[in-house]
C-alpha cells in the first residue's frame, strides 16, 4: 500500500487549516505527526482518512482518491481512532468494538482478539458511559484493530492522552505490530518520548504547513523541535542509556 | 441479552393487551359511576376505533421519536418538541381552512398537508440549528420550540379566520384527541404505512447503532451518514405526521416512549425500535384509560392533556438530569 498526499490545502471559510502539504508513505511504517496546538494535525489526519475533503490537492491510497472511495471500500482500507470516542447510545464496550465490523461483516473472533489485546475482554460487557477515558481510548483502538485489514492504513488522532504507562506501552507495541503486518500507521501525538519510541518517520506541522519531515532520529533534535514549539530543549540520558528530549 | 429482549417484548405485549382490554371495558354510567363491562354492540365501534387509532399513533410516535433522537444525536428530540407535530398541525389546519373557504381539498389532501408541514418544520429546525458544520443539541431544542410557537401562531391565525362555529372544533383538535369515528379504510392505510415505517426503521437498526458514534467514527466504519439521515428524516416525519392526522398534536409520547424502551433494554436499535413502538402504544392506551376514568365535570379530558401533564413532568426530569443518553 502507498499513501500519497499531494499539494493538499484545507480551508474553513477564511481560515486556512492546511496549505500545500506534500507527503508520502509506504506500508510497514509508523509515522508520527507532531506540532503545536492548532497547527493542523487533526485536519491533516481527517483529510488522510477521507473524513475531510481537501479544498485543493488530493490524498490517494494506491492511486485511488480516499474521498472518492465508497463507504465500504474506505472502511476496509482505513481505520480511524479519534482523540475522544463518542457514543450516544446505551451500548456495551463490546458493542462499540463490534461496530468496527459494521461494513465488513461480523467477526466475533476478531472482536474478542482486539478486546483481549487492549485488556478489555473482561470489562467488555460494561456500559460505555461507565468506562473511564483511558478505557474508551483503548476501546477505540480495539475497534480499529477489529476493523483493520492487514496492509491497510490506521489513522490515530492523539490516541494516548488518557493512557497509563502500561497501556501506553501496549499501544506502542500494537501499533508497531500493525506496521510489521504491512500497515501504514499515522498518529498525531503530543508525547514526544512516545513518538521517539514508536515512529519510523516524523512530520512536524506548524501553522498548517509541514516544517520538518524525515527519519525520527534526524528530525527530533533539540534545535529543530525547540524552534517549532518555541521552547528550549535538551537531551537527557536515563539509567539505561536512552536519550530523551527534555526542557532544561 | 436475547432472552432479556424476548422477555421485555413479551412483558410489554401483555401490558398492552391488558390496557387495551381495560379500554374496551371501562364504562362510565349516566350517574358518573365507573363499571367494567363489555360494550353493547352499538357502542363497540366507539371503543375499538380509538383503540386502533391509539395503537397506530402511539407506536408511530414512539418510533419517530427514537429515530429523531438518533438522527439529531439529541436525547431531548421528539416530534412535538422539534416542531414536527406543530408543523403537521399547521398543514392540517391550512387544509381545513382552504377546504372551508375555497372548497380546495381532495381525497388525501389532509394527509399530504400534514406530511409536508412536518417535513418543512423539521427541515427548518435542522438548518437553523447548525453551528460550524455541527448541530448543537440545546440550540436545536430551542429552535424547535420557536418553530413550534410560530406554527402555533399560524394555527391561531387560521382559527381566527374561520367562523365562530368552527373554532370549537379547531380548539378540540388542537388539544389532541383520538377519533371515535373513523373509516376503516383510512385506519388501514395509515396503520399499514406506520407498520411499514416501523419495519423499515427496525431494518436499519445496525446502521442506527453505528450512527450513534461521532460523525467521523461512523463514517470511518462505513456508514453512509448523509444517506441514512435523509431516509430517517423522511420516515420519522411521516410517522409523526400520521399521528397528527389521526389524533392531532399529541405531546411527549415521542419523547418518553424511546426513553422508557432504553430503560428496559440497552443496545441494538433493531430491538429498540420494537420496544419503542410497544412503549408508545402502551403509553397512549394507558393515557386513554386514565382519560376514561377522569371527569372534571365538563366531560372527559382530551387525551393530549393527559399526555402533556405526564410527559411534561418526565421531560423536566430529563432536562434537569442533563445527561440523558440517546
Amino acid at each position: 500500500m502507498r499513501l500519497h498526499v499531494s499539494d493538499v490545502g484545507v480551508r474553513f471559510g477564511k481560515i486556512t487549516a492546511l496549505r500545500s502539504v506534500h507527503a508520502s508513505a509506504d506500508g510497514g511504517k509508523v509515522i508520527a505527526v507532531l506540532g503545536p496546538n492548532a497547527s493542523g494535525k487533526t485536519t491533516l489526519l481527517r483529510t488522510i482518512a477521507g473524513l475531510q475533503s481537501p479544498s485543493s490537492g488530493k490524498v490517494e491510497l494506491d492511486g485511488i482518491r480516499v474521498n472518492a472511495m465508497s463507504p465500504h471500500d474506505r472502511a476496509s482500507k482505513i481505520s480511524w481512532v479519534p482523540r475522544i470516542a463518542e457514543v450516544a447510545g446505551s451500548f456495551t464496550i463490546r458493542r462499540v468494538v463490534e461496530l468496527g465490523r459494521f461494513a465488513l461483516g461480523p467477526s466475533q473472533s476478531r472482536v474478542d482478539d482486539a478486546l483481549s489485546k487492549v485488556d478489555l475482554l473482561d470489562r467488555s460487557e460494561s456500559l460505555w458511559h461507565t468506562a473511564s477515558a483511558g478505557m474508551r481510548q483503548r476501546a477505540a483502538l480495539a475497534r480499529a484493530l477489529a476493523q483493520r485489514t492487514p496492509g491497510g492504513l490506521i489513522v490515530l488522532d492523539e490516541p494516548s492522552s488518557a493512557l497509563d504507562l502500561h497501556h501506553l506501552q501496549t499501544m506502542g507495541d500494537l501499533l508497531r505490530n500493525c506496521a510489521l503486518d504491512g500497515d501504514i500507521v499515522i498518529a498525531a501525538l503530543h508525547d514526544i518520548g512516545f513518538a521517539m519510541e514508536i515512529a519510523d518517520e516524523v512530520l512536524v506541522l506548524k501553522e498548517g504547513q509541514i516544517v520538518l519531515a524525515g527519519q525520527t532520529k534526524a528530525v527530533l533534535t533539540p534545535s529543530s523541535l525547540g524552534g517549532v514549539f518555541g521552547v528550549d530543549l535538551t537531551w537527557a540520558t536515563d539509567e539505561s542509556g536512552k536519550q530523551h528530549l527534555v526542557t532544561p | 441479552m436475547r432472552a432479556r429482549a424476548i422477555f421485555v417484548i413479551f412483558l410489554l405485549s401483555i401490558l398492552l393487551a391488558a390496557s387495551a382490554t381495560l379500554r374496551m371495558l371501562i364504562t362510565r354510567d349516566v350517574d358518573g359511576s365507573i363499571t367494567l363491562v363489555f360494550p353493547e354492540e352499538q357502542y363497540f365501534l366507539y371503543r375499538i376505533v380509538p383503540l386502533v387509532a391509539a395503537l397506530i399513533v402511539g407506536a408511530g410516535l414512539g418510533v419517530s421519536g427514537m429515530g429523531l433522537q438518533v438522527l439529531l444525536r439529541n436525547p431531548l428530540a421528539s416530534p412535538w418538541i422539534l416542531g414536527l407535530s406543530s408543523g403537521a398541525g399547521l398543514g392540517v389546519m391550512s387544509n381545513l381552512y382552504f377546504d372551508y373557504t375555497y372548497g380546495m381539498s381532495f381525497i388525501g389532501s389532509q394527509s399530504i398537508a400534514a406530511v409536508i408541514g412536518a417535513i418543512v418544520a423539521l427541515s427548518l429546525v435542522y438548518v437553523l440549528s447548525r453551528r460550524r458544520g455541527g448541530i448543537d443539541p440545546m440550540t436545536m431544542v430551542l429552535v424547535g420550540v420557536v418553530i413550534s410557537v410560530l406554527c402555533g401562531a399560524g394555527i391561531m391565525i387560521l382559527q381566527h379566520a374561520v367562523p365562530m362555529g368552527l373554532r370549537g372544533a379547531f380548539t378540540t383538535w388542537l388539544m389532541g384527541s383520538l377519533p371515535e369515528v373513523e373509516s376503516w379504510g383510512k385506519l388501514s392505510i395509515l396503520g399499514g404505512i406506520t407498520l411499514i415505517g416501523i419495519v423499515i426503521i427496525a431494518w436499519w437498526g445496525p446502521t442506527l447503532d453505528a450512527a450513534c458514534l461521532s460523525d467521523d467514527e461512523a463514517t470511518s466504519v462505513g456508514v453512509d451518514l448523509p444517506g441514512i439521515r435523509r431516509k430517517l428524516f423522511i420516515t420519522s416525519s411521516v410517522l409523526a405526521a400520521i399521528g397528527v392526522i389521526l389524533a392531532g398534536p399529541i405531546a411527549f409520547v415521542g419523547l418518553i416512549a424511546p426513553h422508557g424502551a432504553r430503560l428496559l433494554l440497552s443496545g441494538s436499535h433493531r430491538i429498540l425500535t420494537i420496544t419503542s413502538a410497544l412503549c408508545g402504544a402502551l403509553l397512549l392506551i394507558c393515557a386513554d384509560d386514565i382519560r376514561q376514568l377522569v371527569d372534571l365535570g365538563s366531560g372527559r379530558l382530551p387525551i393530549g392533556i393527559v399526555t402533556s401533564v405526564f410527559g411534561g413532568v418526565v421531560f423536566l426530569v430529563l432536562l434537569l438530569r442533563g445527561r440523558g443518553r440517546i
